[in-house]
């Protein structure tokens, strides 16, 4: 108790020291934190417009359709599958897919076609909230059409233009309509930005003269604390008949660029706190340096080397606590703001992308317990690996030498 | 001057310690062929040479000397301090020598009280801190550790001034609190290296009345190293060393 006690004096006493090193180390802290966040908030945001804009988090379909998309290769019995993995909890939408080419005055583009279940894929999926310019879909507007933000550019169309699409229907027939625009998207995805249509799910049935079976089944876990692989493993068992992959199966480069990004943040806290730690090591060196005699006079009577590696230890790990406090508050408040606000790229990133997903122009934090508590975890291990040698060699100074020593 | 009554449960716990303790030889200290030297560049000196010793308990014993004569290096190795480069030192029948380091502390926290020649008190703490500290470092009751600290610190007259830290006192008051921090625990001995040196001739005066007091009242064994003269007059035993060794050994009544 007493050794504790010396300790607070001297962190009062050489007071500047103290406050330099603790502020170094609530500085490295707060910016930890703050790229912590900022990092959750994007990966969060690319993961959102994978999986919440356009993915799902599990999709399934006819065996060999992913590697052929063929027409033909559908789901049949897509609407009682829909009813099973909603029944089983699962929010799941049937999807429909084919290409064809867009027409607008004199320009034109090949686009994927999408039909759309509004009913269902509203529970699935975001993208009705993602409208850029316009409106979303809409049952008692059967000809208004969404397109991709890259799309409408390339045909310059916008809400109110008119569209028209040739393909080939089911039958064999030359499939054409003429749609209108109904809204624009924004940034999504590469493939969604450049050749995304989106109809309504009968339209494109009447379109295509498709008039049962689906593409894709999508299926979104009822909650994000449920384990992927189970919940792929769950629907796999509903849809035997089927071939299930979940998000991350379907899209690995986007996977690994976002798992990458959490060993990104690892890489920048051992960088930044390697820094910190010849800090926190220079100052408790210079600590023990000039406080030799005062050891020496302390082993002389009677002090052990271990109360000494204590003392210097409980000196340090003060200034730690103060500093992650005000790491903790600042870097969190920061943080926080920048989660509601988030920071404007707009002039400089319009239109950037992240591992192929299309980056939001405002960047947001995103304050998650790991962000937070990362950052201080990794705070405590570097101050007290680098108050090793500084607490050994108080703890083997000689008395003798200590004592006389000026 | 009462003698303390050594607190209930203050004595030293460990086997050692009671083994020292039922030791019933005269001698609290003995050296027995010490020998220090030490490397001054490509120079060895030897500070101490081939020196044997012993003090009685209840001493008030000085080592006396011109400077370089060994006398520090001495205490030093009594107080584990330093280790000799050869010979034996045994404290209370304890061979120093065989002492881990923690139970070399524990002997200097319980057995040895220093009284240094700048008073090497530790500055963060008041005098009453101060002398507190090694009853801490024991492990001693509270209660005990405030009528302990308060009673020295009176003995010591510094009765008022618990509370003023060393950088707020004279050199003899901070000398007193020294003092009180060496017998705060009534150790076997207490060596105390020029106590006198930094510090006024009444000052000195008066700080060797009071360790003469304690020694004749309280029984505390002392062994100074001095070459003030005032300390040698009151000393019983005055041990003159010249180039490490013993010079001349006198016994006075």
């Amino acid at each position: 108790m007493k050794i504790l006690s010396i300790a607070m004096r001297n962190i009062v006493r050489y007071w500047r020291r103290t406050l330099v090193t603790t502020l170094a180390m609530a500085f490295a802290g707060f910016i930890m934190i703050l790229f912590a966040a900022l990092m959750a908030g994007m990966i969060q945001t690319s993961e959102r417009n994978a999986v919440i804009m356009d993915s799902a988090d599990v999709q399934v379909h006819a065996h060999g359709y992913l590697d052929d998309p063929d027409l033909y290769k559908r789901v049949d019995n897509a609407d009682a599958l829909v009813d099973v993995l909603q029944r089983a909890g699962f929010f799941a939408t049937q999807r429909l897919y084919g290409f064809g080419l867009a027409a607008a005055g004199s320009s034109s583009a090949g686009v994927r076609l999408r039909g759309i279940h509004l009913g269902n894929e509203a529970t699935v999926t975001q993208i009705h909230h993602h409208v850029l310019e316009g409106a979303w879909l809409d049952e008692g507007v059967p000809h208004g059409v969404v397109v991709g933000k890259k799309l409408a550019r390339t045909l310059g169309v916008s809400p109110g233009d008119e569209v028209v699409i040739v393909s080939q229907a089911t039958d064999g027939s030359m499939a054409n309509d003429l749609y209108f625009i109904r809204g624009v998207l924004k940034s999504v995805a590469e493939d969604v930005d450049r050749g995304g249509f989106y109809l309504l799910e009968h339209t494109f049935r009447q379109l295509m003269v498709l008039p049962e079976g689906a593409h894709e089944v999508a299926v979104m876990r009822p909650d994000r604390a449920t384990d992927l692989e189970s919940a792929t493993a769950e629907v796999a068992a509903l849809a035997p008949d089927y071939e299930t992959k979940n998000w991350r199966q379907l899209q690995p480069v986007i996977a690994r660029i976002l798992d990458m990004a959490d060993a990104q943040i690892i890489i920048m806290i051992v960088i930044t706190y390697i820094a910190v730690g010849t800090v926190i090591l220079n100052a408790m060196l210079m600590s023990v340096f000039e406080r030799i005699h005062e050891f020496g006079v302390m082993k002389a009577i009677g002090v052990t080397p271990w109360q000494l590696t204590v003392l210097i230890y409980a000196e340090m790990l003060v200034q730690v606590i103060i500093a992650a406090v005000i790491a903790l508050l600042t870097g969190w408040w920061v943080a926080d703001y920048f989660q509601t606000n988030g920071i404007d790229l707009s002039a400089i990133a319009k239109g950037a992308s992240f591992g192929g997903v299309a980056m939001d122009p405002i960047w947001r934090a995103y304050v998650t317990t790991e962000a937070l508590v990362t950052p201080i975890v990794f705070l405590f291990i570097v101050a007290v690996v680098a108050v090793i040698y500084p607490a050994i060699k108080a703890a083997l100074i000689q008395p003798v030498k200590a004592i006389y020593f000026r | 001057m009462a003698r303390h009554a050594g607190a209930a449960g203050r004595k030293p716990k460990n086997d050692i310690m009671r083994a020292m303790e039922t030791q019933h030889s005269p001698h609290i200290l003995r050296l027995e062929n010490v020998t220090k030297t030490y490397q001054q560049g490509k120079v060895e000196v030897r500070a101490v040479d081939d020196l044997s010793l012993a003090v009685d308990r209840g001493d008030f014993a000085a080592l006396c000397g011109p400077s370089g004569s060994g006398k520090t290096t001495v205490l030093n190795l009594i107080g584990g301090l330093d280790v000799p480069s050869s010979g034996k030192v045994w404290l209370e029948g304890q061979d120093l020598a065989t002492l881990s380091r923690a139970k070399l502390s524990a002997i200097r926290r319980d057995r040895i009280g220093f009284v240094f020649q700048a008073y090497n008190l530790i500055p963060v703490m008041t005098a009453y801190e101060n002398a507190e500290f090694v009853l801490k470092l024991q492990g001693a009751a509270e209660r005990h550790c405030r009528d302990r600290v308060m009673a020295i610190l009176k003995e010591v007259g510094l009765e008022g001034l618990e509370h003023r830290r060393p950088d707020e006192m004279s050199g003899g008051q901070q000398q007193r609190v020294a003092i009180a921090r060496a017998i705060v625990t009534e150790p076997a001995i207490v060596l105390a290296d020029e106590p006198t040196a930094n510090v006024d001739s009444v000052t000195a005066d008066a700080l060797l009345d009071l360790m003469q007091a304690l020694n004749r009242h309280n029984g505390v064994t002392f062994l100074f190293s001095t070459h003030d003269q005032r300390v040698m007059d009151r000393a019983h035993r005055l041990i003159r060393l010249h180039d490490g060794k013993i010079d001349k050994d006198e016994v006075r009544n």
